[in-house]
Order: C-alpha cells, then sequence, then structure tokens
C-alpha cells in the first residue's frame, strides 16, 4: 500500500497565498467545511501581552501563532476517495493548499512549553543534529 | 476578575437620551464588555449620596447581562419619587424609556452608570477551567460599579443592592470590601428603594436597546429573536433557524444555558472538550488474580520496548499510516 501525494495542476507551492490554520483544542464528529471566516475569524482579539483569545461555542480560547520551523513547508491535503482500510489499495492525496503558521489555541490556558504539541517541535531539532551526516571521524 | 476587566472606552460618547445611548452601544464591539459612567454632577461629590445597583437580564438565554447603578444625594432623592421610578418590571418598555431620558435631563442632580457583559463574556466565564459562576460575575459587575463611582468622586454613603443568592453572605461580602460605606443588600430591592429602581431602569432600558441594535458579526440575517426566555416561541424558533452545525449559534446567544445546549444537541455536530482534571477518577487498574494462572502466551514474554520518555511526554509515535 502506497500513499501517494500530488501536488495540483496549478502548482501550488509557488502560490503566494497561504492557508489560514488553527489547531483546535476539542474533537468535533465532522468533516466539513466550516464558516470560520464568519464565526471564528472576526472575534479573534489580541490582548497586552500578545496572547490571541477566541471563543467555540462559548468555550474561551487562547492562542498564540506559530511559525513552522525553518526548511519545512506545511500543507493542506485532500482526498477525495474515502479510504477502504481492508483492500490496502493505493492512497491519492492532492495538496490544495500550503501554510507557513498556524494558530495554535488551548481552552482557557495560554499556550507555553507545557503543550505537548509546541514541545514536540522540539524533536526536529534533535532529528537533525542525530541524523545529520557526521563530518568529524 | 483580571480577565474581565472592565474596558475603558478611548473616545468618550456622551450618553444623554435614547439615541445616544444606541450610538454608544453600536460603537462598542458587542462580543466584548463595556461600561458608562454618566457625567457626576457637583452636589453628588460634595453631598452624601445614596447608591442603587440591580441587574437586567440575567434569566434570558440572549443578549448582555446589564448592571446598572444610580446615585443621587440624600436630601435630593425625592426627585427619584417624582421621576416614577419604581420596580422596572412593573413598567412597559416605552415608559422606562422615558423615565431614563427624564434620569438624563436631570443631569444636574443625579448620575448613573451601567456595564454591558457580553453574552460571550458570561459563556466565557462559565465555560472556564475554573468555574466563575454568574453568581461571582454580578458580584463583581457590582463592585465594579461602586469602586467606578467612588473613582468618579461620587460622595457616597449608602449602597443598596438587589441581591443575588443570599443577601446576608452577600452584605457582609460587600461590607469587607467597602468597610467605610453602610450598605443595604435586600430581596426585591428594586420596588423598595427607588435609587433602585432608577438603576434598574438604567439598566433595563441599556440591554433593551443593546439588543434592538445587535449587529451580528457573523454576518447573518435575522428578522427577529424575541425576549430570549425559553418558553418564547419567537427565540425558540430562533434557535433552531440559526445554528450552523460547527459553530453552533452566533454570539447573541449565551451557550452556557441549558435551553441553548439542548438546541444544539439536535442541531449541530457533537463536540468533546478536554476533561477538566479530576483526583478521584486517577483509577488503579486492577488485575484479577486469575490472571495470574493463564496460559502464557510466548508473544507476551518478550517485554515490549519502551519509547524514551522523551517521545511519551511529546505524544510522539513511529506513523507510516495517515
Amino acid at each position: 500500500m502506497a500513499i501517494r501525494i500530488q501536488s495540483g495542476k496549478n502548482n501550488i507551492l509557488t502560490n503566494s497565498s497561504n492557508s489560514t490554520v488553527q489547531s483546535v483544542p476539542f474533537k468535533i464528529d465532522a468533516d466539513c467545511d466550516a464558516p470560520v471566516r464568519k464565526y471564528f475569524q472576526p472575534f479573534v482579539q489580541k490582548t497586552e501581552n500578545n496572547v490571541l483569545t477566541a471563543s467555540f461555542r462559548g468555550y474561551p480560547l487562547k492562542g498564540t501563532k506559530i511559525q513552522l520551523p525553518e526548511g519545512y513547508q506545511g500543507m493542506v491535503l485532500h482526498e477525495s476517495l474515502k479510504p477502504d482500510f481492508e483492500k490496502l489499495q493505493d492512497r491519492h492525496f492532492f495538496v490544495v493548499n500550503k501554510f507557513e503558521e498556524l494558530t495554535f489555541w488551548n481552552w482557557d490556558k495560554i499556550p507555553s512549553k507545557n503543550d505537548v504539541f509546541l514541545k514536540a517541535l522540539d524533536w526536529i531539532d534533535i532529528a537533525e543534529a542525530l541524523h545529520r551526516p557526521g563530518t568529524e571521524q | 476578575m483580571t480577565e474581565n476587566k472592565i474596558e475603558e472606552v478611548e473616545t468618550r460618547r456622551e450618553i444623554h437620551d435614547l439615541s445616544s445611548l444606541e450610538s454608544f452601544l453600536l460603537h462598542n464591539d458587542n462580543f466584548k464588555n463595556v461600561s458608562y459612567i454618566s457625567d457626576v454632577p457637583e452636589v453628588c461629590k460634595e453631598y452624601p449620596c445614596i447608591l442603587g445597583i440591580d441587574e437586567a437580564g440575567r434569566g434570558p438565554v440572549l443578549g448582555p447581562m446589564v448592571y446598572g447603578t444610580a446615585f443621587i444625594p440624600i436630601n435630593e432623592q425625592t426627585l427619584l419619587t417624582t421621576l416614577q421610578c419604581a420596580d422596572s418590571k412593573a413598567l412597559n418598555e416605552e415608559k422606562r424609556d422615558d423615565i431614563f431620558e427624564n434620569i438624563c435631563k436631570h443631569s444636574k442632580k443625579m448620575g448613573w452608570a451601567v456595564e454591558v457583559i457580553a453574552p460571550n463574556s458570561i459563556c466565557n466565564s462559565m465555560l472556564s477551567r475554573s468555574k466563575y459562576s454568574l453568581n461571582q460575575v454580578s458580584m463583581d459587575s457590582a463592585i465594579g460599579l461602586i469602586k467606578m463611582a467612588l473613582a468618579n468622586s461620587v460622595k457616597v454613603e449608602h449602597v443598596y443592592v438587589d441581591t443575588v443568592g443570599k443577601p446576608e453572605k452577600y452584605q457582609e461580602y460587600l461590607k469587607s470590601l467597602f468597610p467605610q460605606l453602610h450598605i443595604t443588600v435586600a430581596k426585591k430591592a428594586d420596588s423598595t428603594y427607588p435609587v433602585v429602581s432608577a438603576a434598574s431602569i438604567c439598566a433595563k432600558v441599556t440591554r433593551d436597546h443593546a439588543l434592538k441594535v445587535w449587529q451580528f458579526h457573523e454576518g447573518i440575517k435575522v428578522k427577529e429573536f424575541g425576549s430570549g426566555y425559553p418558553g418564547d416561541p419567537v427565540t425558540k424558533k430562533f434557535l433552531t433557524d440559526h445554528c450552523d452545525p460547527v459553530f453552533g449559534f452566533p454570539q447573541l446567544v449565551r451557550f452556557s444555558w441549558s435551553t441553548a445546549s439542548n438546541a444544539l444537541e439536535g442541531n449541530a455536530y457533537h463536540v468533546e472538550w478536554e476533561k477538566v482534571e479530576d483526583e478521584k477518577s486517577g483509577s488503579t487498574q486492577k488485575i484479577p488474580i486469575t490472571s495470574f494462572f493463564d496460559k502464557i502466551n510466548k508473544t507476551s514474554l518478550e517485554p515490549e520496548k519502551k519509547r524514551h520518555h522523551f517521545f511519551t511526554d511529546r505524544c510522539l509515535s513511529r506513523n507510516v499510516k495517515f
């Protein structure tokens, strides 16, 4: 079973417009478009200490913008066919857009180094150090 | 209280009648709290005053809750009866609007202030990690109004407050915060003390007009939303007609009300939040004693290689599948 990621015809990676990506602290039983621009974006505020605030269904959210590590590119993928895990078929993803930053949201807690999501990014530097081809012998 | 600080208005917009009240409300984002205090007449700085506090819109599922205060020198208080300040619930909307404009007209003798607590801000408090109850929101607003009057040099002598919860406890709490003031907290204070009625009218009129000029930042078109009381069929219809399956309701609605959360259950996708850590639920896994006599499965003998805590701490795992 292979996973194929195809970049669209209009080579999105050279596109200048990025997707606005929000990482939210809850699970929603849905897979659909959501009117983020109408119901979420207008209410995003910045406090004096640069913390972002917003709400989802009345719950207070606190967030921060995260730049992706250098050399990395965020991609928004789309899979048009629902995968059938029993048949072990190849899966096809299409790149629909890219992003360079995302907003990480917590429920009523200022994002910090205690958040696993933010901590996980440490691995990128460590992996780099571990897997860099040795130069000294 | 730090989270819900009363926000200062950058450019002062005077309120001297209903239309300037409406333009004040329109000018401020309706998803944030805002407060306003009228000019303080000289007599209120010079002579000891009574100050009344009451709220409007505590119960409904829609719109802001407004806390209001009115203050007047003790020796001028008969003006309140002349203005027909009585229980605001016993007056109709038109009458309340009239009295409010009269209060504004007597700005040389009395003053007033309101805090508009946005529906979104109420939900945010009630749905915060460390549950900030509606009663606490209410008390903090009342305290904020007393402080605002004092900061604006009102010579407060006696404070009358319509109670939330038990009056004795609330009165004691206020006394501990303002030992220099006489404080009376009572049930139905708005029908007993004219100064509380005046406060109640300021609050109620502000709430009514806030709803009248309500701007939906969600960009939705709404014909009517009713009183906000759960029994109101117009409100019920509004809640079913304007429910986005992902986001739920526009921010006019108090999500933390059971009417709203019940309406969401049927019309929107289910959402799961992180559970607030509960110390009791630290379940110690019990292994039945018979398990020691089970046939030993060979593969289970090989100890599973544990990942370093660097990875488990970060929820990192190897993954080759999407």
